[in-house]
């Protein structure tokens, strides 16, 4: 009888700590769970029905009309601009973040050591300036009095209107490289650095050196790597902002343009709150679709390493 | 023979990277010493022997930039401190019990918030961006409402998850036999062991905070709250605005930043590989 009671006892203990154990667990979730509510799902709901409605975000009317918002959207130049110059930023942004960030981390990992791990963070700095200081340093760099202008109109004759005229892509494309490809070094220095030294010495015997040994083994040792740094560099594409909104304003021709510019102008300058809500979700499906293809194209890569 | 051939190419390998190293940081090294010269000299040259302060003091000045308000760009400059330090604060408190309770406890309904955390994960931010805006305007102009919608970093949470995951379940469970309680462990076991993660989410949000500018602009455009990356944007295309004191506020603006990494740069190795899984 007393041995029945003492397990009855010992399986309620067990299951009052189970208990005390689910509610110290739950209450280290609560900050996330608040959050989430107030900052994710609520505002995900009421986005998705403010793209079903015509609201100004000013007055208190407003219509439901249904998906016209989406319908107008195809039709709409500047969501088309946006659509197409995300894939436009995305291939020279990925590729050549990756060749600068690659290459920087080529050269830091044959440094001596004591160099090594203060020049990969000197060339992560860019990593660290505002788009707004970058963007005011681009902007004097290429004013019309600037050094480098006043150079070519003297030394070759050539004027170049660097942010009005097709140039302005380019600048903005090495403005964004120069400031991702330090950042993406040091992802690279990582998987080089966690490469085992036999795998070289290995390849020492065998006679395997100097640019043959980075193609052939470092890397397809760091494709896991690699394919983050794309993967990465692809979602920088859709969040491209301050950039564009100070230097270029989108043009010219929107040929500089982005979603996020497109989606912060029309809902808060043109104060076409519905209308902007229902750009964001175009831009999220876009944004999701091209991400995963990404990753599925890299893992498949990744496949053939042997990954 | 062999040898010496291969370090002489490792120096002449080193060189070049240095010189690459010197023509990168270049733009950053003009745009430092252009905030430095006389405002004669602004914009054309590379060198200078004359050192200037003028720009610094125009912006600190009573006719500068502040225009009537002298601490216009000292309160900016004190906003974006003031709303970025709480913010890698609370991301890091919370990136620690969320994955703590991710990793290392069972519960019911773990799988809820599992499911959505992966959600989050990769949920595009931007389309949240007008009802945030409506749910937040109450807190326009205040420091909460430019903290509380940033606070939390999903990316911040899973940097967690990832290295909870290295550390054994036994260690924790030897701690609570012991009788620690879970706050215990979270502060003086879990914490301490996770410095170089913390201090890799702590910069990250820091500096991702620092540099906002969408929300900024859009909560808190009273001159008062702005921060000073808002300030400059706000000034970027006036016509009235001079080279020289935007070189200084782009200075004040990621001089703390950079200072800030440079101190911290060695946890970098070791906190790099969580970010990758």
């Amino acid at each position: 009888m007393r041995k029945k009671n003492l397990e009855e006892n010992a399986s309620v203990q067990t299951r009052k700590k189970r208990r005390k154990g689910n509610a110290i667990a739950w209450l280290f979730n609560t900050p996330y769970i608040i959050y989430s509510v107030v900052f994710l799902f609520i505002p995900l709901g009421w986005a998705i029905w403010l793209a079903l409605t015509d609201w100004n975000l000013m007055t208190p009317e407003y219509e439901f009309v249904g998906f016209k918002n989406f319908m107008d959207l195809f039709r709409d130049t500047k969501v088309q601009a946006a659509f197409w110059n995300a894939f436009h930023y995305l291939v020279p942004i990925v590729i050549l973040s990756f060749i600068f960030g690659l290459g920087i981390a080529l050269l830091v990992s044959h440094l001596p050591k004591k160099l090594k791990g203060i020049a990969a963070v000197m060339f992560f700095i860019p990593y660290l300036i505002s788009g707004v200081s970058s963007a005011v340093l681009v902007k004097h760099l290429l004013s019309y009095n600037s050094m480098i202008n006043v150079f070519l109109r003297d030394a070759f004759d050539i004027n170049i209107n660097w942010l009005q005229s097709d140039a302005a892509f380019w600048v903005l494309i090495a403005e964004i490289i120069w400031k991702l490809s330090g950042y993406y070094a040091l992802f690279i220095l990582a998987g080089i650095a966690s490469i085992p030294e036999d795998v070289y010495e290995a390849a020492d015997l065998d006679g395997c050196v100097g640019m043959k040994k980075t193609i052939l083994i470092t890397l397809p040792m760091i494709t896991p790597t690699i394919t983050s740094v794309i993967v990465l560099a692809a979602g920088v594409s859709f969040q491209i902002f301050a950039e564009p909104l100070l230097l270029t304003g989108g043009g010219p021709n929107m040929s500089t343009t982005t979603w996020l510019l497109e989606i912060y102008r029309t809902s808060f300058v043109s104060f076409r709150a519905g209308y902007g809500a229902a750009m964001a979700i175009v831009n999220a499906v876009q944004t999701f679709v091209v991400i995963q293809l990404v990753t599925w194209l890299m893992n498949k890569l990744n496949k053939r390493f042997g990954w | 023979m062999r040898r010496k051939k291969k370090s002489h190419a490792k120096i002449i390998l080193s060189i070049i990277t240095i010189i690459i190293l010197v023509l990168w940081l270049f733009p950053y090294y003009y745009l430092v010493l252009q905030s430095v010269v006389p405002w004669t000299d602004v914009d054309k040259t590379v060198f200078t022997t004359k050192f200037s302060f003028d720009s610094y003091a125009y912006l600190f000045g009573q006719n500068g930039a502040g225009a009537g308000d002298p601490l216009q760009w000292v309160r900016a400059l004190l906003n974006s401190f003031v709303v970025s330090t709480p913010t890698a604060v609370i991301t890091v408190a919370v990136g620690l019990m969320t994955g703590y309770a991710a990793v290392h406890k069972e519960y019911k309904g773990k799988s809820v918030i599992q499911a959505s955390l992966l959600f989050q994960m990769f949920f595009p931010v931007v389309v949240l961006l007008v009802p945030r805006y409506m749910i937040v305007t109450p807190l326009a102009n205040s420091y909460l409402g430019m903290i509380l919608p940033l606070s939390i970093s999903i990316w911040g949470i899973f940097m967690y998850i990832n290295y909870f995951k290295t550390v054994p379940k036994a260690v924790f469970e030897a701690a609570k036999i012991d009788g620690a309680s879970d706050w215990r462990i979270l502060l003086k076991i879990a914490l301490p062991s996770t410095k170089s993660v913390s201090i890799i989410v702590f910069l990250s949000v820091f500096m991702t905070r620092w540099n906002e500018l969408m929300w900024d602009m859009l909560i808190a455009p009273d001159v008062k709250m702005q921060t000073l990356n808002v300030m400059i944007s706000t000034q970027f295309n006036q016509y009235s605005t001079l080279a020289g004191p935007m070189y200084a506020a782009s200075v004040l603006l990621t001089l703390p930043i950079i200072i800030l990494f440079l101190c911290f740069s060695k946890h970098f190795n070791e906190g790099i590989n969580f970010m990758l899984k």
